[in-house]
């Protein structure tokens, strides 16, 4: 799956509040792109790396390590989830909720019947990312004020902007409409098993907002940008 | 010519003024640059040193011998230094005497910026050409691959001094892609000292760090030290060889030092990205920070210890992937007027 550092193009004016220098680039801790060599690299890639030699580089994050265990959408996830700096707190109900997902399939695939034991998934991280990338939303809505009154015209969305929304929409799902006295891992692999087969309610939202969009499609040529 | 004999006062005024002023005239500048030669004169005759090869160095320590200053602030100290380097350059009158501008874009009110975009642009118009030209003959189009990577562009900053105007976010994001756009094309060589006007070379191969070599132990097994800071942290690291991948932190095993999974993953980092987890042991010391700023101080000092046990090759990929850079982010300070170093205080309508 992408991660959201890899593809986001350089800036153009740099973040002001960064402490290093904007020349600074981003690491790259995977060990499989030190890996290649050098005829398998497209003409991009062979310029980033002649970059990179040149440029310095930026210190590597306390949640970014070359492990295998490490993905970038997990951390991404486990940061929104995070709340008052309480990391730790975070990282545990995500490892809970991967355990429970896994438990959960697991016990479907000793139940199923010969035939289907191959069509059930088992491996937690495919079930998330394919969770993530059926939430995403395809266009979005965004409010331009035109004589006084406010439309929603459809707008189309980054990649960063998609996936953003599918996170988000998926942890305020977990945090509202749950009982109370259920934990979060549990409403959290609940949610994203559902998502992952297209069902649930982050699949309705998602839906419910294409709608809007097809329906507001008149106004769409508000849009200048 | 007609006289002009009653005219408003703001008229006068306006001619006066100038848009942004000239605070300081030719005729004082260069009478400054005059009594500065003379004064350098004056002072290496007083030093008894040869006044034609008296350089800014010696003026700088013949200032701080004559008139020693205990003040703290190195720009309130006595200055002696040319005229050019102390007033500021700044804009002359941009109208003759009648009030009619020189430049023909006077009134668009960034007059150089614009004039640059219309030179910039008459330079791509040219390399296009150029390239048309070259597909008529059918000659053959030859890309030449240009250092990106050594090269920068000029920042706002500089932009702005090169311009002696103001220029906007917005002026200058269009302007660098206007010259990107420049370099891009096929036929850009042609332009080339145009385009070098606006780059700046960036100092390649930053300070060549040399790696220690291995030093031996009584029992004859290979070590090495390394130093690593992270906020307030600061750690040593001995990384030892044919290990098992014991790990002690302050006399402590790191199960018991570091109970956070994710602490023990940055430790193991560089291990684990050179791929020689079970290879080594390693004795840290930490003192000052948190538990995310030890963790953080102890994978960097490893990281250095382990450049002695590898090729220069790896050391460079260590370099890329981020192991070997001190990571410069600290707690900001608490500003006056508000709560801490963002948050302002709760806005009370009265």
């Amino acid at each position: 799956c992408h991660s959201p550092a890899s593809l986001a193009p350089r800036r153009i004016m740099p973040v002001r509040w960064s402490r290093y220098n904007p020349s600074y680039l981003e690491p790259e801790a995977k060990k499989e792109s030190y890996q290649k060599p050098l005829e398998e690299l497209t003409e991009e890639e062979r310029e980033q790396m002649e970059l990179k030699a040149v440029r310095p580089i930026k210190a590597a994050p306390p949640s970014l390590s070359s492990s295998v265990f490490s993905d970038p959408m997990i951390s991404k996830f486990t940061n929104m989830m995070m709340k008052s700096g309480n990391k730790v707190l975070a990282r545990s109900l995500m490892s809970q909720t991967l355990e429970l997902i896994k438990r959960k399939q697991v016990e479907k695939y000793h139940k199923a019947p010969e035939k289907e034991k191959e069509t059930i998934e088992c491996n937690p991280y495919v079930i998330f990312h394919q969770a993530l990338k059926n939430c995403q939303p395809i266009i979005g809505l965004s409010s331009i004020t035109r004589g006084g009154k406010t439309y929603q015209v459809p707008v189309p969305l980054t990649d960063n902007r998609r996936r953003f929304l599918a996170m988000k929409w998926l942890i305020t799902e977990c945090r509202e409409h749950k009982h109370r006295r259920t934990m979060m891992p549990e409403k959290l692999s609940q949610e994203l098993l559902l998502a992952f087969n297209n069902e649930g309610p982050v699949i309705k939202r998602k839906h419910v907002l294409h709608k809007m969009a097809e329906a507001n499609r008149a106004y769409a040529h508000f849009r200048w940008w | 010519t007609l006289r002009q004999i009653c005219t408003t006062t703001a008229v006068q005024r306006k001619n006066v003024g100038a848009s942004g002023p000239e605070k300081y005239t030719e005729a004082f500048i260069k009478k400054q640059i005059e009594e500065f030669n003379l004064g350098k004169r004056h002072l290496a005759n007083m030093m008894g040193e040869d006044p034609e090869t008296f350089t800014q160095e010696d003026i700088d320590r013949a200032i701080a011998y004559l008139f020693p200053s205990g003040l703290f602030d190195k720009q309130a100290r006595p200055l002696m230094k040319h005229p050019t380097e102390v007033f500021p350059e700044q804009r002359k009158i941009q109208w003759g005497e009648d009030g009619r501008p020189f430049h023909f874009l006077f009134y668009t009110g960034k007059q150089s910026y614009y004039s640059l975009m219309h030179e910039t642009y008459e330079k791509l118009l040219n390399v296009q050409k150029h390239q048309d030209q070259l597909i008529d003959q059918d000659l053959p189009v030859q890309k030449e691959k240009g250092n990106l990577a050594g090269s920068r562009w000029l920042t706002k900053i500089e932009l702005e001094e090169m311009l002696l105007e103001k220029v906007s976010d917005d002026d200058y994001s269009r302007f660098i892609q206007l010259l990107q756009k420049l370099v891009s094309l096929p036929c850009a060589d042609i332009e080339e000292e145009y385009i070098q006007k606006f780059s700046k070379e960036v100092p390649l191969q930053l300070q060549k760090v040399v790696i220690e070599p291995l030093q031996y132990d009584e029992r004859g097994v290979a070590f090495s030290t390394g130093e690593g800071k992270r906020k307030t942290a600061r750690a040593t690291a001995v990384v030892y060889d044919n290990g098992t991948g014991k790990i002690t932190v302050n006399g402590i095993d790191i199960l018991h030092y570091f109970p956070v999974l994710q602490d023990r993953e940055q430790l193991l980092f560089p291990f684990q990205f050179l791929g020689r987890i079970g290879k080594h042991d390693m004795v840290c010391t930490v003192s000052g920070g948190g538990r995310s700023a030890q963790a953080g101080a102890i994978r960097l000092a490893s990281a250095k210890a382990l450049r002695s046990f590898v090729t220069e090759k790896e050391v460079e990929f260590m370099r890329q992937a981020g192991l070997l850079t001190v990571d410069p982010r600290v707690k900001e300070r608490k500003k006056p007027g508000q709560e801490g170093p963002r948050r302002k205080f709760t806005w009370k309508k009265r």
